[in-house]
């Protein structure tokens, strides 16, 4: 039981942190129609941001201006690159996006090096929070889940509350009304991405003491943000949310039961073939969920996609 | 009752020769016969070596832009038929006996069928949409594929791979495939035929649907296609075609790991068919050939060749999306008119500026480099085949410099070029 | 003989808005029929579930006798009905001749063949070039459509729409957005291009409407509150207090 819970808690901070990512994902393709095969790669200049800027004013002001660094580096992309190449439709804006994911890495890996940089948790959340049965859940993990949790409702209020969510509601639906009543929808689009792409920052920074800071970070949870957003239904914040804790939480908990194949297999009246090494089967037998924890989403996208081909909350087609 | 079945008195029973459509075969044999000499040309073994691997690439991003140039579709996972594919031949190398049945040049289509019944498994469900979605869920299973490959250690070897030997083969015509310059042939041949062949697939009535689904998919269904069985038809071909590559390469090298298989790798054909230009059939063949010689030469120049490919990669994507292949075509106009002539100076003077401050640009990129990462201490270098101390003024001064004036001619320069372009595609006689 | 298509209390909501609300029409075989009716009034709608674009809610649509509920735009194609958008909708990076032979693919047998040259066919070419001579395109037929003139890219949304050679044949204002002279080279046009064959369409141009129509119907919000020959709709007091007698001043 107590197992469960810390697991719980581990699993949250991995789904929050992908919901930061997917949420901005999301939201920028329910808006503009596109998807930024780039937004790791904003996450991961976050973290690269966060650690030049705690080099010299500490790891608060890097939480706070690596952002808005990000962001406004989004909305350049935005302004100056995706803009222009909207006129020639969707599938050369990805093939940018992507290009713009490769070159991103291999500036980071100009500027940084190809080595982990040496970014950790700052000292005043270097603590124990409480314990569960032996197992120490540091501070940080709280912290996260506590920024995480605060994005989330000021998103929800921005969305829902505010004049300016309404117009953003509006445009995603209807941006040639919306143009039509006087707003500036470029100018919204440009936000948007900017905003979007500042959230991915901000869980850069944040879980870049965490998971590591190097050229490879974006790799690594970039295709996986995109799964979620899959399995999420694309363009449905909700859905992304709740992929994103079913995802960490599926991980985090086949990494930390070793449920085996064997045993499975065994239960269901399956005799073991002998000898094992020789059998054709013999990967099945020994298949055990630690070792396939990390493509279990992918799995779960491929089931979604053939027995709910719009994700979970999707509505709309692309 | 469905039309579907009775038989249509209008189906053409009779094939005639229409005059004006009948396939060019003036570049066919022309190609026949450049890759019947080149191994003559170049002789090294390295030469051979880059040109097995210039074929390879060929045959799959050709597969590639069936999807992507024809059929619309972007996938980010595509090298994965094409390792399948590779995978099986290796397998089917190590099958003592069924190997020492069957002639190595067949093994190909062994490659080919693996990875079109990967592809119907997987076009099953992933074709049900075009654009993004079919984008993720390529770029998915594609992920859910490699990853396997350290789990399905049986089939994939796990993290070293699967390696056979071609030479177990039935002798073909006493040829035993023990040299480079045998394999280069077989490629070469199996080149020709997948690229017809795929020439030809664009010319039929499936091919032509594929186009037209991807410029209009709904329009196509009121026309009596499923845009979805279209789609599906041509991800098959196109799977097909990948695992040809991948069986080639399996033969080629002797080797297939992970690295076949991984989102790397389908990155690398995207980046090669979209640079080649997907507009043109003979794009993706442009692409594969400049991409392999720039990658051979440029990646044991420098080590930041991924940071340029980014580079020329992204200002292509905006500024190009025709690729070399668009470019290429862009001067037809002018060359019909006869005037094409008349670019050849004002393109001298500004891209020969341009070139220039290209090259000033990547050395300053290369200085930058060397002073922030190289070890402490270490403060020779060399660019363009000169050594000198990267912590000195001069070599800053003169990179700078030829980066300056380099792109301010090309600037100053760009409007009498434009002027020239004008020019160019402009009838004489005409006003404006 | 069954009627060429025939609607059967016929109902469509969109949420809670019923925008058809239990239409019965039939319309015969070779008859020109012509749906008018104020902004609004669901035509467009209509023509979206006929064609399988949009699913029904209740009632049936039968296309010489056979339910086409459920089934998908291409199967209710190759049943024989095409239509035409109210929005150009061609192919418009192929040429004007690829639209063309496009469209008569699958009709000619076609489907999904791997294994021909679509070049090598003369039946092919020829029935293409002579759909492009009966549309006027001829002169256009090596350029892209996309660059093709309004009026051009009109015609051309006919030709691809009566190529496969249904004998049902909807067109969605093919006038909309014209001048006058192009408006009288359309109707034309379609008046030789659908000879012999059942002809539905929308148009808001009352010139064209009684130029064209031997049956008229009209709907009001979701409804068909009158079908006759155009002289029984013009008298029909109803039809005047809705429609059309402001439309007919204004004509």
């Amino acid at each position: 039981m107590d197992l469960i819970l810390v697991n719980l808690i581990d699993g949250l901070v991995t789904g929050l942190l992908l919901f930061m990512l997917s949420a901005g994902l999301t939201l920028i393709f329910s808006m503009m129609g596109v998807l930024n095969f780039a937004h790791a790669s904003f996450y991961m200049l976050g973290a690269y941001f966060a650690f030049q800027i705690s080099l010299y004013l500490g790891f608060w002001m890097g939480l706070l201006i690596a952002p808005l660094a990000v962001g406004v580096m989004g909305a350049g992309v935005e302004r100056y690159g995706l803009r222009r190449v909207h006129q020639y439709g969707h599938v050369p804006e990805l093939i940018f996006t992507f290009g713009l994911a490769l070159l991103i890495e291999e500036l980071v890996q100009f500027i940084w090096g190809k080595n982990q940089m040496p970014y950790s948790t700052p000292e005043i959340l270097q603590f124990t929070a409480f314990s569960i049965a032996g197992n120490s859940i540091p501070a940080y993990k709280i912290f996260m889940i506590f920024i995480s949790i605060a994005i989330f409702i000021g998103l929800l209020y921005v969305l829902t509350r505010t004049r300016v969510g309404m117009i953003i509601q509006a445009a995603l639906t209807y941006p040639k009304t919306v143009e039509a009543l006087g707003h500036n929808v470029p100018l919204i689009f440009m936000g948007v991405f900017g905003v979007g792409t500042a959230l991915a920052g901000v869980a850069g920074v944040i879980a870049g003491p965490v998971l590591g800071t190097f050229p490879g970070m974006a790799f690594v949870l970039g295709s996986i943000v995109f799964v979620t957003i899959v399995i999420g239904g694309l363009g449905s914040l909700w859905g992304a949310l709740v992929a994103s804790l079913l995802i960490g939480w599926i991980t985090t908990f086949s990494k930390a039961y070793n449920l085996r194949m064997e045993d499975v297999l065994t239960g269901l009246g399956f005799t073991k073939p002998e000898p094992i090494w020789d059998s054709a089967w013999r990967d099945l037998w020994s298949i055990t969920s630690p070792q396939i924890a990390d493509i279990l989403p992918y799995i779960l996208m491929v089931l979604i996609l053939i027995f709910r081909p719009y994700g979970l909350f999707g509505k709309r087609d692309a | 009752m469905s039309d579907q079945l009775s038989t249509d008195p209008t189906k053409p029973a009779q094939r005639m020769r229409a005059g004006s459509m009948t396939i060019p075969l003036m570049p066919w044999v022309l190609g026949a016969a450049l890759l019947a000499v080149l191994p003559f040309i170049f002789t090294a073994n390295s030469a051979i070596t880059i040109m097995n691997q210039m074929a390879i690439t060929i045959i799959f991003a050709l597969a590639y832009n069936m999807l992507l140039g024809q059929g619309g579709m972007l996938s980010f996972g595509h090298a994965v038929y094409a390792g399948v594919g590779g995978f099986a031949c290796v397998h089917i190398m190590n099958m003592d006996d069924f190997f020492a049945a069957i002639p190595l040049p067949v093994l190909p289509i062994f490659g080919g069928l693996m990875g079109m019944g990967l592809a119907t498994i997987v076009g099953s469900f992933s074709t049900r949409k075009a654009g993004t979605v079919f984008a993720m869920i390529s770029l998915g299973v594609g992920e859910l594929i490699a990853a396997c490959s350290v789990i399905i250690v049986a089939f994939f070897g796990g993290e070293e791979g699967v390696s056979g030997d071609r030479t177990y083969g039935l002798p073909f015509f006493g040829v035993e495939f023990l040299q480079q310059i045998d394999v280069y042939y077989l490629i070469a041949v199996w080149l020709m035929i997948s690229a017809a062949l795929m020439y030809l697939y664009s010319r039929t009535p499936l091919g032509r649907m594929a186009n037209a689904v991807r410029d209009n998919p709904e329009r196509a269904e009121f026309l009596g296609y499923s845009a979805r069985w279209v789609r599906f038809y041509s991800f098959v071909a196109s799977g097909f075609f990948a695992g040809i590559a991948g069986a080639l390469f399996a033969i080629n090298y002797e080797i297939l790991t992970e690295e076949n298989l991984n989102t790397t790798q389908s990155g690398i054909i995207l980046l090669v068919t979209f640079l080649g230009g997907v507009g043109f059939f003979f794009g993706p063949i442009l692409g594969a050939i400049v991409f392999t010689l720039v990658q051979t030469v440029l990646s044991l120049q420098t080590e930041l060749w991924g940071f340029y490919l980014g580079i020329i990669f992204v200002l292509t994507v905006m500024f190009f999306p025709g690729g070399l292949a668009g470019l290429i075509m862009m001067h037809v106009p002018a060359m019909r008119l006869g005037k094409l002539g008349r670019l050849g100076v004002p393109y001298v003077k500004t891209l020969g500026a341009g070139l220039i401050g290209c090259l000033g640009a990547a050395a300053l990129i290369e200085m930058t480099f060397h002073v922030r990462h190289a070890s402490t201490g270490d403060h020779e270098m060399t660019v363009y085949w000169t050594t000198f101390d990267s912590h000195t003024v001069l070599p800053w001064v003169l990179a700078i410099g030829a980066t300056l004036v380099g792109f301010g001619i090309a600037r100053k320069t760009a409007p009498a070029l434009a002027e020239a372009w004008n020019d160019a595609n402009t009838p004489d006689g005409t006003a404006q | 003989m069954n009627p060429a298509l025939e609607l059967d209390n016929l109902t469509k909501s969109f949420g809670k808005t019923e925008i058809i609300r239990g239409v019965d029409l039939s319309i015969g075989k070779g008859e020109r029929h012509a749906i008018i009716g104020p902004n609004g009034a669901g035509k467009s709608t209509l023509f979206n579930l006929i064609t399988g674009r949009f699913p029904q809610t209740g009632g049936s649509i039968r296309l010489h006798g056979a339910d086409l509920a459920g089934k998908a735009p291409f199967e209710i194609n190759r049943m024989g009905l095409s239509r035409s958008f109210q929005i150009t909708n061609i192919f418009p990076k192929m040429t004007v001749f690829e639209n063309v032979r496009c469209s008569l693919l699958w009709s000619m047998g076609y489907r999904y063949n791997f294994w021909s040259m679509v070049g090598r066919s003369r039946a092919l070419t020829d029935s293409a070039d002579e759909i492009l001579d009966q549309i006027n395109l001829t002169a256009r037929r090596d350029l892209p459509a996309g660059v093709l003139s309004y009026a051009e890219q009109r015609a051309l949304e006919i030709g691809i729409t009566i190529a496969g050679g249904a004998d049902v044949i909807m067109l969605d204002e093919p006038t909309a957005g014209m001048s006058h002279s192009e408006t009288d080279y359309i109707v034309d046009l379609i008046r030789v291009v659908t000879e012999g064959k059942t002809l539905v369409m929308v148009e808001h141009d009352m010139g064209v409407v009684f130029g064209l129509a031997d049956q008229i119907s009209v709907l009001v919000y979701g409804e068909i509150i009158a079908t006759g020959t155009p002289e029984a709709v013009r008298a029909n007091p109803k039809v005047q207090e809705a429609y059309l007698g402001e439309a007919l001043e204004a004509h």
